[in-house]
């Protein structure tokens, strides 16, 4: 299985530069997941991956060949497409073995092949329906079973789960990443569903309008984003976000501070080189917060505002006076078995270890 | 429980409206019914009384099937020659707007928009007004009273049209489809056959209907540029029935008329499966 190698890729389709300068790699065998928002570029890194597209400057290498000009025919990979692309007019069976039979294979070794792969995904009872005779998630199954049976060196994976359900969202979720680390094959996978990359991928690329954002592990994503895109692109619900705060010193300890808001930062703040202290935006994740009835010290005064039980989780709408006198609303994962009324005064108590600072200028992280 | 109570009108409104349609239908066909009805009758006839009635059948009037009409070309002869008309102009009209109509879906070449724009206009310039120079290039070709000089012609004259109707149907097939192809290990030419041809089938259909139809029923070029008898087709046949200085035998006329279409409907008959399709407009496999 090769190893991928992106070097400076741009792909301009006239004015529009879809990805602009991108470069990042995939180890042999490993899963990596393209995440972003729609429009970001990354249905065409993935068909330039694929050889439809021709970068328009940059390198793609797989191991130590330059891919730019191989024709996708000859670089042993297999794609499944957003809609399955299954062929209409191929029965299930016909449009599995179809990328065998490019490889003149003799029929009973083509018969062979597609029945182990369809049990495999427990679609061998449908192999003589047309794709317009199928549901959604068998079709789903059948353009996988068609990518797989190649036994391809390389995976690509376009948003295959987002015409589904979500229950079989999750259970393909699974699925997949099983097959994937079983085979051992090199994929690359597109989404724009931050949970689907968190689970599967073992390595995140964050794309954000043609740009690579930040590349790393889901750890790494999660709890290091690299400015507040990534921060709020990752998690659900999505990162709080409060402005205007002051950097001060008290007691050798660091503080961030608005009007009569005090919340402690951690010990490594300390090692932080600000550029400025003023006007920073505070940053802390829905899971990251306890709430208190009672006021404590280094919280955050807030009203309940809504309640959204999720059965297992509740999440908590709060509140927050701003400083224009606008409130600012805040999501709060609850701790089981708290009982809220509306309008009700609590305070918020951000874990200080999870705190984040941002530059809303530059939008980089800061902590 | 009871069940819904529905009156008459309510229970069968399907069944009703169904049968003003097929009313309808029969009041507006009717004019084209009752034509072809007193052509069969008048061609197994005599003569006609009170416009429609029979005086006594006969097979006379369909004599030119077999034997040598005097002043006329072998009627068979005339039938291969129409029929190698329609079938040529089919065939080249098929085969060329099916690689044209991808071409022009497909590739972005320079010039491509402003080539889909004069095929519109040329399309809408009548045919006929380019009689003298046709002539001319006839001539020179060689092609003048040639069944092959009309062939060309009336494929040249519909395949810019035809490409852009197989260009609609190569529209509605998806890149996807044509992606997935070369990443399963086709070339784009393999790809074009096996997948994309496959599904424009409807389209190749229609657009080779229309132009065997064109080429069955051309009468105007075949009137212009076809001198001899042995080169005439059914067209010119009837035509020559009518004649200019010959008086009309109407007896031969709606039997050599009625030999014309009949070709046409079976045709119908074998393709109406595609022609369906078409309004449907579907890809659908
Ligand atoms: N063939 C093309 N011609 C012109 N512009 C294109 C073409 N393909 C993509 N683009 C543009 O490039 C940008 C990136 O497109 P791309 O399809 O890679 O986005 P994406 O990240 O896959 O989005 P989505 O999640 O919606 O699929 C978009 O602004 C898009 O409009
Ligand atoms: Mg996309």
């Amino acid at each position: 299985m090769p190893e991928i190698r992106v070097v400076n890729f741009s792909k301009h389709f006239g004015k529009v530069r879809a990805v602009d300068n991108v470069s990042f790699d995939v180890k042999d065998g490993e899963f990596v997941a393209l995440l972003g928002p729609s429009g970001c570029g990354k249905t065409t890194t993935l068909l330039t991956l694929a050889g439809i597209y021709k970068p328009t400057s940059g390198e793609i290498y797989f191991d130590d060949q330059l891919m730019n000009n191989v024709p996708p025919k000859y670089r042993n990979i297999s794609m499944v497409f957003q809609n399955y692309a299954l062929y209409p007019h191929m029965t299930v069976f016909e449009n599995i073995a179809f990328p065998l039979k490019a490889k003149k294979m003799s029929k009973e070794e083509i018969e062979k092949k597609v029945l182990e792969v369809t049990k495999k995904l427990m679609i061998d009872k449908l192999l003589d329906r047309k794709p317009m005779q199928i549901s959604g998630g068998q079709q789903q199954r059948v353009a996988l079973a068609r990518a797989l049976v190649k036994e391809p060196a390389v995976l690509l994976f376009d948003e295959p789960l987002s015409n589904l359900d979500a229950k079989l969202r999750m259970m393909m979720r699974a699925e997949i990443k099983k097959l994937q680390s079983d085979l051992g094959i090199t994929s690359v996978y597109v989404t724009h569903d931050q949970a689907e990359a968190m689970t599967m991928a073992s390595r995140i690329a964050v794309f954000s309008m043609g740009k690579l954002v930040q590349y790393g592990t889901p750890d790494e994503i999660y709890n290091e984003p690299k400015n507040m895109f990534v921060a709020a692109f990752i998690g659900n619900p999505p990162m709080n976000f409060m402005e205007n705060f002051k950097v001060q010193s008290k007691d050798g300890e660091l503080f961030a501070t608005r009007g009569d808001i005090m919340v402690k930062l951690p010990p490594k703040a300390k090692e932080v080189k600000f550029e400025k202290t003023e006007g920073l935006v505070l940053g802390f994740r829905p899971e990251h917060c306890k709430i208190a009835k009672k006021e404590v010290e280094n919280s955050i005064p807030a009203n309940v505002y809504v309640l959204e039980p999720l059965g297992r989780d509740l999440i908590v709408n709060l509140k927050v006076k701003g400083v224009g006198g606008e409130s600012e609303l805040i999501k709060i994962f609850a701790e089981p078995g708290m009982n809220f009324e509306i309008e009700e005064k609590v305070y918020i108590i951000p874990d200080p270890e999870k705190l984040h600072l941002f530059d809303p200028e530059t939008e980089e992280t800061i902590l | 429980m009871a069940e819904l109570r529905l009156n008459f009108f309510q229970r069968n409104s399907s069944k009703i409206s169904q049968a003003v349609m097929i009313i309808i239908l029969v009041l507006i066909t009717s004019p084209i019914l009752l034509g072809y009805a007193w052509l069969i009758l008048r061609s197994f006839s005599v003569d006609m009384v009170h416009g429609f009635i029979p005086t006594k059948l006969t097979l006379k009037n369909w004599r030119f099937l077999w034997q040598e009409m005097k002043g006329y070309p072998n009627i068979w002869r005339t039938f291969l020659n129409t029929f190698w008309i329609a079938l040529w102009v089919m065939i080249l009209e098929a085969l060329i707007t099916s690689m044209g109509g991808y071409a022009l879906s497909r590739y972005d070449f320079p010039g491509r928009t402003s080539m889909l724009r004069f095929i519109l206009v040329l399309h809408a310039f009548p045919s006929i007004s380019l009689m003298v120079a046709i002539y001319y290039v006839l001539k020179v070709i060689g092609l003048l009273d040639n069944l092959w000089g009309i062939i060309l012609l009336k494929a040249s004259l519909e395949i810019p049209w035809g490409t852009w109707v197989m260009k609609g149907f190569y529209d509605g097939i998806p890149w996807e489809l044509e992606w997935a192809g070369l990443v399963d290990g086709y070339g784009r030419f393999e790809v074009w056959r096996k997948i994309v041809i496959p599904l424009v089938k409807p389209g190749i259909a229609v657009t080779a209907i229309f132009a065997f139809l064109s080429g069955w029923s051309e009468f105007v070029f075949i009137n212009t540029f076809i001198f001899s008898q042995n080169a005439w087709t059914l067209s010119k046949y009837v035509k020559g029935i009518i004649g200019d200085f010959r008086f009309a035998d109407y007896g031969l006329l709606t039997a050599v008329g009625l030999f014309y279409v009949i070709p046409t409907i079976v045709f119908f008959f074998f393709v109406n499966k595609y022609m369906i399709k078409l309004t449907i407009g579907g890809v659908k496999g």
